[in-house]
């Protein structure tokens, strides 16, 4: 199997960026997008050029280091996925594609594919986690919590932290990242009782660096976890909700 | 000690290699029962106005590491946090599933502390510490509170309690989980942990950097350099007190259910500075892995073993069969591990189940387009209990299967190899995680404890959560209380220097080759030679084979390695070629390590120690832990002429009665 | 090939450095934050579609005929008489609107101009269908219903510069707004504009009223699907009701006799 790749190539964050026309013709359908990197990058150390920087760890859709855009889409073409489980048996024999890094004015460039996602990193330090120091924890069957409520606050803490919500949004925008762990904090008996100092200071910190949501949708149709909109809401209802309970 | 006088260590059947000394856990003599509680009370400790003036460096950020650092930071030191990943949230432990043990003994199925103990020194087939088995299940029980209070969402029942259940053939229900990403969820509450501190200014956190090397002085650890993944530039950082918890080294197989990223470079570099390595070659593979589907794959994906609970596991009878799976009749198919063992068919243990699919395989019966895989067939189940049934149970395993492989699993025989999964060896340490370098602890999967030859299904999260959450936190404070007066070293220090110029060199080293391969094709290589002489069969002639073979390969690296830039910049075939350095001198010592133990243990399994075809222990001559030196004329040759030298740890069990496994 | 540390001649030993740490964020608020100005948009914005709503009932009744339509206008000047003074509840309602109108104009420009620096560069791709589309030229929408209102006041409230030949002005006691709707739809241009607005208008208000309910924070779906029907029915509402006038003037259905 063989593609035709413009790849954007850039030194560092200084520099201006340029796509660059690979053509790699020893692929294999089952191969993933990351793999087929890999082989480009062999050719090209062996051929004495510098070999596309990217980003991967797991490479199995659960530690959020990778992340390209390809034709556009974050990620790439088929939705809810990451970039190391997108497939090539996806595209046609010859195709060729255009992979860009994540695209965001929160996400610098560090070199070709590799952005900085450190800004997500700042908003959990500013208040995403739970102020309780290790052993000082209470039992954990004394405070029950009902299933339903546990199973909910999962479906927000799968978040993987991966930041395509960011580079899908037309506004740069972290709402979904950080309505996610608001909620699913919020959901939980002990984490629940620092909700509106957590919102104060976390949806600082998003706006410090982050756009603003439009209700574009982007953010959820691309996130690898499907986490719904309803964690878009989430900022604005546990914001709000700090506002009004100010009290004294 | 009677035991220590009475300890004979067997002769060695490897060349050149030496016997050494007879190691002290530095357990206290007694109940091993009580050990742990006697240790902890027995700590001294730091006034909090001193705190701040010890610096610990921290190197990983997974459940070990970001547990030890967030812990340490809570107490008020000063810590400093490396890790390579761009985000501290990235390490591995994120990518565990199954569970987390506990011995919390709610329920009333008589699980106990006593009990959790013996599964854990029986699946680690004696041969590791009791008092250390005792550490973990009497810390296990505030972790479990910890971790819930911190944000993980452990499953509920209806009525609000914590749900649990079996797992990994032990016959009560101690796994506490979050459907099938505990290790997510266990790795974010411990990041969100580190971080509240890196906000709190106690926990200075280093993303994308690697350590390189170890401040050494007067033969004490000091502190470590670092590269900075980003520009490529060398840093130094000293420190009090140096941990390590850097996780497995298993994708030194290159194919692995690691992460692209997991090394054993910080260990290396520590255990080249004269940390023994314990137990090198005691790995354990997991039998239900994707299978390789192409060449140029660069990892394979686990899949939960729950699916054998209804899949059954075959290869056709008909060698190379050319028919597809479900044209092949049931008649003209091989359900090996079924007829092999009647009593626990399909579920027998992960070890069994690996060697049994891999000598098929080597016997010529694997199929798929590489011919590497058995098949695990769905199929049957589908017609038993229908489409819907199977796939409520396994959803998410069929998903991905589907989406790597490409093909329907309902309808299709999947297929399945086994693969690196765990690396119970690691830096041998103390009962205080402290290795015998002072100054130099080692917490998590990175070092030997715990987990013997074999390690207990759900015992990974629990391990490496207590050695960071719950014994680095008593253990460092310990080491420090008595060097309050100690500075230290200043950053043109001798020591300090010395060890930013190794790594300069060792970096121009390799940049400076010039030659014609990529260190991929080397690791690659590197992997098959593993996995053929040194993997889930081990003989002496395969390990004589596998030893020449990657000294072969070392001098060839050596010669012929070729990389782009000079160590400027982003360069990740820089980063990868360092790693694969370290792991072809690790390769070597495993081989040696599986050649030198003359018996089989756990998931080290040699040929010639066995009985009907299962493995069998030398309780008599190896009831020790191996831990490793190795010489070499300079500390950071290219390509080292390396020798070992082999210091012993004796076990002895007290409330255990040692047995042996039977699954047939 | 191999290179020891032992054969190279000694390197020029500068201190080494103390490596660069994550920086954090100073978790300084902005004066006039995203999540308040998304709220006041929210806000405002339900006002000025409930106002949309009220306004186009009253344009319905020019199927009732001249004096139906005109005395509707002039009751909206003489509403709460003889209680309140002539024309205070019209001016309550303008002051009302004109407020909301500033106030979602600010903070939809502001937030506006900080997501596109947030966005950087490059822009994103759209692919989320309707949603990602009505979100895209909300923006637009507004700028161009901005001008719309301008022309329209001018058009039939004020009399001036686009006003139809035989505007009457309002007194007060009697209105020709049905005269003036009339004369001005018979001017083919002005019609077209009118309906192309309505389209824009419900579009809008479309989006603009789904996503009320996200940013005042309402994370149950029952409310967010509720609202998506809604936004929907008030925009093809608005856009049949108010589009037909101008169709319905040029088909001569709506005449001055």
């Amino acid at each position: 199997m063989k593609l035709t790749l413009d790849i954007w190539r850039q030194k560092d964050s200084a520099s201006e960026g340029h796509f660059e026309t690979y053509e790699v013709d020893d692929l294999d359908p089952g191969m993933s997008v990351l793999e087929m990197f890999d082989r480009l990058n062999e050719h090209l150390i062996l051929e004495g050029k510098e070999p596309v920087t990217f980003e991967s760890d797991c490479r199995e859709s659960i530690c959020g280091c990778c992340g390209v855009t390809i034709d556009g889409h974050p990620h790439g073409p088929t939705p809810h996925m990451t970039t190391c489980m997108q497939r090539l048996r996806q595209f046609t024999d010859g195709q060729r594609l255009r992979i860009e890094p994540l695209r965001a004015g929160a996400y610098p460039v560090v070199q070709d594919l590799m952005v900085d996602r450190s800004g997500l990193d700042r908003i959990i330090a500013a208040g995403g986690n739970v102020d309780v120091d290790a052993g000082s924890a209470p039992d954990a069957e004394a405070l029950p919590v009902e299933h339903a409520t546990v199973e909910k606050a999962l479906d927000f803490a799968v978040c993987i932290g991966c930041g395509a919500c960011v580079a899908a949004c037309p506004n740069g925008a972290a709402m979904l990242f950080t309505g996610a762990k608001l909620l699913h904090l919020s959901l939980l008996p002990m984490p629940k009782i620092e909700r509106n100092r957590r919102a104060e200071r976390m949806v600082a910190a998003m706006e410090g660096e982050f756009g603003a949501c439009s209700l574009y949708g982007e953010c959820s149709a691309v996130c690898p976890e499907e986490i719904p909109l309803t964690a878009v809401a989430a900022v604005q209802h546990e914001r709000l909700g700090a506002l009004l309970a100010r009290k004294l | 000690m009677s035991e220590e006088t009475a300890f004979q260590a067997p002769a060695t059947c490897v060349p050149g290699v030496k016997l050494g000394d007879i190691l002290d856990s530095k357990i206290p003599d007694g109940d091993p029962a009580t050990a742990w509680l006697r240790r902890r009370t027995g700590y001294a400790t730091v006034s909090p106005a001193n705190r701040k003036k010890f610096t610990v460096v921290v190197i990983g950020t997974g459940l070990s590491g970001a547990g030890a650092a967030a812990a340490l930071g809570e107490l008020g030191f000063n810590v400093h946090s490396f890790c390579f990943q761009g985000s501290a949230r990235r390490a591995h432990s994120v990518a565990a599933q199954g569970g987390v043990n506990a011995a919390r003994a709610r329920k009333l199925d008589s699980d106990s502390l006593n009990r959790y103990v013996i599964d854990v020194v029986k699946g680690g087939d004696f041969r590791s510490r009791e008092a250390e088995a005792y550490r973990l299940g009497i810390e296990s029980v505030r972790l479990i509170d910890h971790m819930n209070a911190i944000g993980a969402p452990f499953a509920r029942e209806y009525g609000g309690s914590l749900a649990t259940r079996s797992f990994g053939g032990v016959q009560v229900s101690r796994t506490y989980y979050t459907r099938g990403q505990t290790g997510q969820q266990l790795e974010i509450s411990a990041y969100q942990a580190l971080m509240r501190q890196v906000q709190a200014g106690t926990v200075k956190l280093h993303p994308h950097t690697e350590m390189m090397d170890l401040i050494m002085e007067d033969g004490a650890c000091r502190g470590v350099v670092v590269r900075d993944l980003f520009t490529g530039k060398l840093y130094a950082q000293p420190a009090h007190a140096v941990i390590i918890c850097t996780g497995g080294y298993g994708t030194i197989y290159y194919l692995s259910t690691y992460a692209m990223g997991s090394n054993a470079s910080a260990i290396w570099r520590a255990h080249r500075h004269g940390a023994y390595f314990a137990g090198p070659s005691l790995i354990q593979f997991h039998p239900t892995c994707l299978p390789v589907t192409s060449p140029y794959q660069s990892k394979t994906i686990l899949m939960s073993e729950s699916l054998r609970n209804d899949a059954r596991v075959w290869v056709p009878k008909k060698k190379d069969d050319p028919r597809p799976p479900e044209q092949i009749p049931p008649e003209e198919r091989d359900y090996y591990l079924e007829t092999r063992y009647p009593a626990y068919g399909n579920l027998v243990p992960r070890d069994v189940a690996s060697r049994n699919g891999k000598e098929r395989v080597d016997a010529g019966y694997g199929v798929g387009p590489l011919k590497n895989a058995v098949y695990l067939d769905v199929t049957d189940a589908v017609k038993q209990l229908g489409a819907k049934v199977v796939t409520e149970r396994y959803s998410n395993l069929l998903q991905m299967y589907r989406q790597t492989i490409g093909e329907e699993p309902l309808e299709v025989p999947m297929r399945i190899s086994p693969n690196t999964h765990y690396t119970m060896g690691g830096l041998w340490v103390d009962f205080d995680l402290m290795t015998n370098i002072s100054g130099l602890f080692c917490g998590g999967e990175a070092n030997y404890a715990y987990h013997g030859a074999n390690r207990l299904g759900a015992n990974s999260l629990l391990s490496t959560s207590v050695d960071g959450w719950f014994t680095l936190p008593f253990s460092i404070p310990n080491f420090l209380a008595p060097r309050l007066s100690e500075t230290l070293p200043a950053m043109n220090d001798a020591c300090v220097l010395d060890a930013v110029d190794r790594t300069k060199a060792r970096v121009e080293a390799l940049t400076s080759i010039h030659g014609t391969r990529t260190s991929t094709d080397f690791h690659r290589r590197l992997g098959d030679i593993l996995f053929e002489e040194c993997g889930l069969v081990r003989s002496k002639e395969s390990l004589t084979k596998g030893i020449k073979a990657i000294q072969e390969l070392r001098a060839e690296f050596w010669d012929d390695l070729k990389l782009p830039g000079e160590g400027e910049g982003v360069n990740q075939a820089l980063e990868k070629a360092g790693r694969v350095a370290d792991f072809l001198e690790l390769g070597e010592l495993m081989c040696v390590d599986a050649l030198d133990r003359e018996e089989s243990c756990g998931a080290h399994y040699r040929v010639e120690h066995t009985e009907g075809g299962e493995s069998l222990r030398d309780d008599d001559h190896w009831m020790f832990t191996s831990a490793w030196q190795t010489q070499a004329p300079s500390a950071f040759d290219g390509n080292p002429q390396m020798s070992f030298t082999r210091h012993m740890e004796p076990l002895e069990y007290k409330n255990v009665h040692v047995a042996r496994r039977n699954y047939k | 090939m191999a290179v020891s540390v032992e054969d190279k001649p000694p390197i020029a030993r500068e201190p080494a450095e103390l490596p660069p740490a994550l920086t954090l964020s100073p978790l300084t608020s902005k004066a006039l934050p995203n999540w308040a100005l998304k709220a006041c948009m929210a806000i405002t914005g339900t006002v000025g579609a409930l106002f949309l709503a009220v306004h186009l009932l009253g344009n319905l009744k020019v199927y009732l005929g001249a004096d139906a339509f005109n005395k509707y206008a002039s009751g909206l000047r003489s509403f709460g008489e003889p209680y309140l003074p002539a024309e205070s509840f019209l001016w309550l309602l303008r002051i009302v609107l004109l407020i909301c109108l500033v106030v979602h104009v600010i903070a939809g420009i502001m937030l506006w101009e900080r997501s596109r620096v947030a966005r950087g560069k490059f822009k994103a791709k759209r692919t989320n269908g309707l949603r990602a589309w009505s979100a895209t030229i909300q923006p637009i929408s507004g700028i161009l219903i901005f001008v719309f209102l301008i022309f329209h006041l001018a058009d039939l409230t004020w009399g001036k510069v686009v006003a139809a030949q035989g505007f009457v002005e309002t007194t007060a006691t009697t209105s020709s707004a049905y005269q003036n709707l009339v004369h001005d739809f018979s001017r083919p241009w002005s019609a077209i504009i009118y309906v192309i607005m309505m389209i824009l208008i419900a579009a809008h208000v479309g989006h603009g009223v789904s996503t009320v309910v996200h940013d005042l924070g309402s994370m149950g779906w029952r409310w967010r699907a509720v609202f998506v029907v809604i936004a929907g029915a008030l925009a093809i509402v608005i856009l049949l009701g108010n589009a037909s006038i101008p169709i319905a003037v040029l088909a001569k259905v709506v005449t001055l006799s």
